[in-house]
């Protein structure tokens, strides 16, 4: 959520994709020519913007006869304290992990911090076992209290 | 340790007050990757998606760096032509443990089990080891009867 409504204020932030938006919310199924011909912006900028906005989908496309037409894409932007908070606070490696390996791979973590606390194994063998580097195995301990119990 | 330390911003603290005892804090080649190289890897993979996430981990770095530049952490070469049989035997010891082929195992373990007894033997004092790691403590006792070592009880990491 928070890395969507970074993607969306980048782009927004330019100027020149802002109007691409706004044009094509007005006509809407325009091709990259017409953009740059109405908006008077150079034909491969045009098409840098639209890349970059089709791929933080905030602009549509599709073929028609052989021409390729662009529209709005559906999003709302909510600029409140909460998520501007949400999309600054700091993450952690235990957030990156959890977003990589899911609930599964913090449980398959647990089970592996249990057995390295009991000395069947180091923590570089810990670390290997789940397939990360020793740094991200000795944040993770730290973060989730495990180094310390 | 090195880590934990750094993250909680203690390592500044924690070396000087070592150094002060008069210890001399020491760590092999390969460990030194794990607190510069492999962070400073994993941070550019997460730029994109965690910058505040990954510019901290590159400040961490860097006075990790810091510190290491000022000698307050010595980066030792294992002298692999004399210690090489030991390397050999901590590696198959931890493969077994593991249940992986011997060059699985990371570097990191059987490095510092040889540096460990690399230092008794020059210096036949008697050397400290800073850890929460019991595997590694435990890898470490077949040499109890070769290598004078204890574990230092005063790290604190909270």
């Amino acid at each position: 959520m928070a890395e969507r409504t970074t993607s969306i204020l980048k782009a927004i932030g330019n100027p020149n994709k802002a109007r691409i938006i706004a044009h094509l919310a007005k006509h809407k199924g325009e091709t990259a020519e017409d953009l740059s011909r109405h908006l008077g912006y150079p034909l491969p900028t045009v098409y840098k913007y639209l890349r970059e906005l089709e791929a933080a989908r905030m602009v549509e496309s599709e073929v028609k006869d052989r021409n390729q037409l662009y529209y709005p894409g559906d999003f709302k932007l909510i600029v409140s304290p909460e998520n501007l908070m949400e999309m600054l606070e700091e993450q952690s490696v235990t957030d990156v992990y959890r977003a990589k390996f899911g609930d599964e791979g913090m449980q398959r973590f647990k089970e592996v911090v249990e057995k390295a606390k009991a000395g069947k194994m180091t923590f570089r063998q810990a670390a290997s076992t789940l397939g990360i580097t020793y740094y991200e195995f000795v944040s993770l301990l730290d973060e989730t209290g495990a180094v310390n119990e | 340790m090195l880590i934990v330390l750094k993250r909680k911003g203690k390592l500044e603290e924690y070396l000087k007050r070592k150094r002060d005892e008069g210890y001399e804090v020491l760590i092999p080649k390969a460990i030194a990757r794990e607190l510069l190289d492999e962070p400073r890897k994993y941070a550019e993979e997460v730029k994109k998606t965690s910058p505040a996430l990954a510019s901290n981990i590159i400040n961490s770095v860097e006075r990790m760096n810091v510190a290491i530049k000022q000698g307050l952490i010595k980066v030792k070469t294992v002298n692999y032509r004399k210690y090489s049989e030991i390397m050999d035997n901590v590696r198959r010891h931890l493969s077994q443990l593991e249940a992986k082929p011997e060059h699985a195992v990371k570097k990191g373990d059987p490095e510092l089990i040889t540096i460990i007894v690399q230092l008794y033997d020059k210096s036949r004092e008697k050397v400290f080891v800073s850890t929460k790691d019991e595997g590694l403590l435990k890898a470490l006792k077949p040499f109890e009867k070769r290598v004078e070592y204890e574990v230092l009880e005063s790290v604190q990491l909270n």
